[in-house]
């Protein structure tokens, strides 16, 4: 803007004796914005309305400060524990979370619209308006700007000082490649060059982690340090149960015995059929059952869920996620939905003392495809 | 004379003791038999004649209301009904107290309704099926509040593992293939969420003593109980209880609604 600055600037004799309103005037004009209409909300201080104004304001600031005491209150001294239903002190227990989010949310908003209301009530109105140029900038700031730029690009010298160049390109280069270093190291690594341990995707928990461990059928009894195992009359005719690996290694360790529980590929479904209920086994696997128990993963081979919606009598076991259904009447073959392949079956049998036990891992990978498997 | 005086007196006294051992056997063996007979074959055909009774009046329900679809002999009739040997009276009773049985008509799975049969009916009903069906799941004693375990924490637990996937977190219920379906767990009593567990009615899998115990399934009612009936209901509107789908949605419309509104408010000229 070279061109329209104000050419009638005051003298030194005149600036003293302006006045800090025509200096604001002065000021923005100098910037190109000519204030039209700045006029004050109460030209005249204490006036009645003026005072209700201030009261208006303050009553939600007021507000904000009263919920906000409320909000601590109820932080620090309602009871926030758990109690059931049918207790008189139910309401108390579901009172809580909503006066909580109440008191904190009327707070803020109270301040939030305290501080609006201010800028609305007592912020003078306001009307500037300020020339600009059509199209780009005129040829000479374009021309002395490239110049300016290039001029101290030229005059720093690191165009001719190869040494600092090529010292500051190393130095950046290997931060640089560090830093790429991490996220794409993942992506080179080879997660399946150890495909024989229990955590590559070949294999799950059941494996055995050395030989003729024996690994137990457990149950999840909600109490995630006990063992409960399971024996073949535990579950009846039509009945089912997730189940999950045990080995007399973890009885003593708290931490092994939770890991056991939440691990995503141990969930096995212990499904027993009623008597009589004609079964087709899949060829190769045909002792892999005990009597009419029968052991399925429980992870889908679509896409990973929870395959646990189990129909008694259609045999069906249902994928939540995407509809497929699974007959355990026909070794988990896939009935209907986007799974392609029968959910594993574990080869299971009884040990010495009438527990169920796992005669291996899974033959084949459990869960979903991955780039490796070939069927 | 010391001897002969002796003796007789000796004899008298043994004759004595055995007439008093004689007696005593007597009065032992008398009062034994009277107690016995005063108590137990007494009490003993009275219960069975009172159990006679019920079965009878069994066998009439079952003849009038049953015996088209379950067969003349409990054996079941092909297409209609399965057999009912061996299904016990938890079996019967969970059926028949929420109105399932007797069918209204056949379709993919009988649904709950308004009990047709009277509980004594229902009494008498299970009784018969156990007489001539033989032993299966049986109806604990307790009943109501007495089924309600005091940890519903565990059955909370217990209820996501074996119960969830089909009955949703809270006991929404939800859909499984073909028409069939989970039901919602709102107003089902505590024996039938109990024998239910039981006897696995329809679909669902039989979770039997041995694999939940009795102290399990409790809990599993006392937390049934906690998040139904209204009882999940914090906010004032569970909004169907499904969890983020309506939550988020009712959240997004009249959130993004207030922020709108608000940023009008905070635009307009005073």
């Amino acid at each position: 803007m070279s061109g329209d600055k104000p050419t009638d600037l005051p003298s030194e004799a005149e600036l003293a004796e302006m006045s800090r309103d025509d200096l604001v005037r002065l000021g923005t004009k100098m910037d190109g914005v000519e204030l039209v209409h700045y006029e004050e909300k109460f030209p005249v201080a204490g006036t009645r309305a003026e005072r209700r104004a201030q009261r208006s304001v303050a009553l939600w600031f007021l507000l904000s400060a009263l919920s906000g005491v409320a909000f601590l209150g109820v932080f620090l001294f309602w009871p926030y524990q758990y109690e059931a239903p049918h207790t008189e002190r139910h309401l108390l227990h579901l009172l809580y979370n909503p006066l909580i989010g109440l008191f904190l949310g009327l707070s803020v908003l109270a301040l939030g619209i305290g501080a609006l209301l201010y800028t609305k009530k007592f912020l003078p109105d306001e009307l500037a308006v300020q020339q600009r140029h059509d199209g780009p900038s005129p040829q000479v700031d374009r021309a002395t700007l490239v110049a300016e730029l290039a001029d101290a690009g030229q005059r720093s010298g690191i165009g001719r000082r190869n040494l600092i160049k090529r010292t500051a390109g190393l130095g950046a280069g290997v931060l640089g490649l560090g830093i790429a270093v991490v996220p794409l190291g993942a992506l080179v690594r080879n997660p399946h060059s150890d495909s024989e341990t229990k955590n590559s995707l070949w294999h799950t928990s059941w494996k055995p982690e050395k030989p003729g461990e024996k690994v137990y059928l457990r149950r999840h009894t909600g109490n995630f340090h006990e063992v409960s195992l399971v024996r073949p009359e535990d579950v009846e005719p039509g009945g089912f149960e997730t189940v999950f690996p045990f080995r007399e290694s973890e009885r003593n360790d708290e931490h092994a015995l939770v890991a056991a529980l939440k691990r995503s590929d141990a969930p096995v479904m212990l499904i027993r059929m009623r008597p009589n209920q004609a079964i087709v086994k899949r060829a190769g696997q045909e002792d892999f059952n005990y009597g009419d128990l029968y052991a399925y993963s429980k992870v889908c081979t679509h896409l990973g869920c929870p395959t646990s919606l189990f129909e008694q009598q259609t045999g069906l076991l249902l994928c939540p996620c995407h509809q497929s259904q699974f007959d355990v009447f026909e070794y988990a073959k896939p009935r209907f939905g986007p799974a392609t392949r029968p959910l594993p079956q574990l080869p299971i049998t009884v040990d010495e003392d009438g527990y169920l036990v796992a005669r291996s891992d899974f033959i084949e990978a459990v869960g979903p495809a991955f780039w490796e498997r070939k069927s | 004379m010391t001897t002969t005086t002796k003796r007789p007196r000796g004899a008298r006294t043994k004759l004595r003791r055995r007439v008093a051992g004689l007696l005593a056997l007597g009065f032992g063996l008398l009062s034994a038999g009277m107690l016995f007979a005063a108590f137990a074959p007494q009490a003993q055909t009275a219960q069975a004649q009172q159990q006679d009774a019920l079965v009878r009046q069994g066998e009439q329900i079952y003849l009038n209301t049953c015996m088209s679809c379950h067969g003349k002999s409990l054996e079941g009739v092909e297409g209609r009904g399965p057999s009912l040997v061996g299904v016990g009276d938890a079996a019967v009773y969970f059926q028949t107290s929420s109105g399932r049985m007797p069918l209204a008509r056949q379709e993919a799975q009988g649904i709950r309704k308004p009990a047709k049969l009277s509980p004594e009916q229902i009494n008498a009903l299970m009784a018969y099926i156990t007489a001539n069906g033989g032993e299966g799941p049986k109806k604990p004693s307790e009943s109501g509040e007495a089924l309600r375990g005091d940890n519903p924490a565990r059955g909370g637990e217990l209820f996501r593992l074996n119960c969830a996937s089909c009955h949703n977190f809270t006991g929404r219920g939800g859909a499984l293939s073909s028409g069939k379906f989970a039901p919602a767990l709102d107003g089902v009593s505590e024996e039938q969420i109990y024998t239910a567990m039981l006897s696995g009615p329809q679909n669902m899998p039989k979770f039997g003593e041995r694999q939940l115990t009795p102290e399990e399934k409790k809990d599993i009612i006392a937390y049934v109980k906690s998040v139904t009936d209204g009882n999940n209901n914090s906010g004032g509107n569970p909004l169907g209880g499904f969890g983020p789908v309506s939550e988020g949605l009712i959240a997004f419309i009249v959130g993004i609604a207030a922020l709108i509104g608000v940023t009008l408010w905070i635009g307009a000229k005073a």
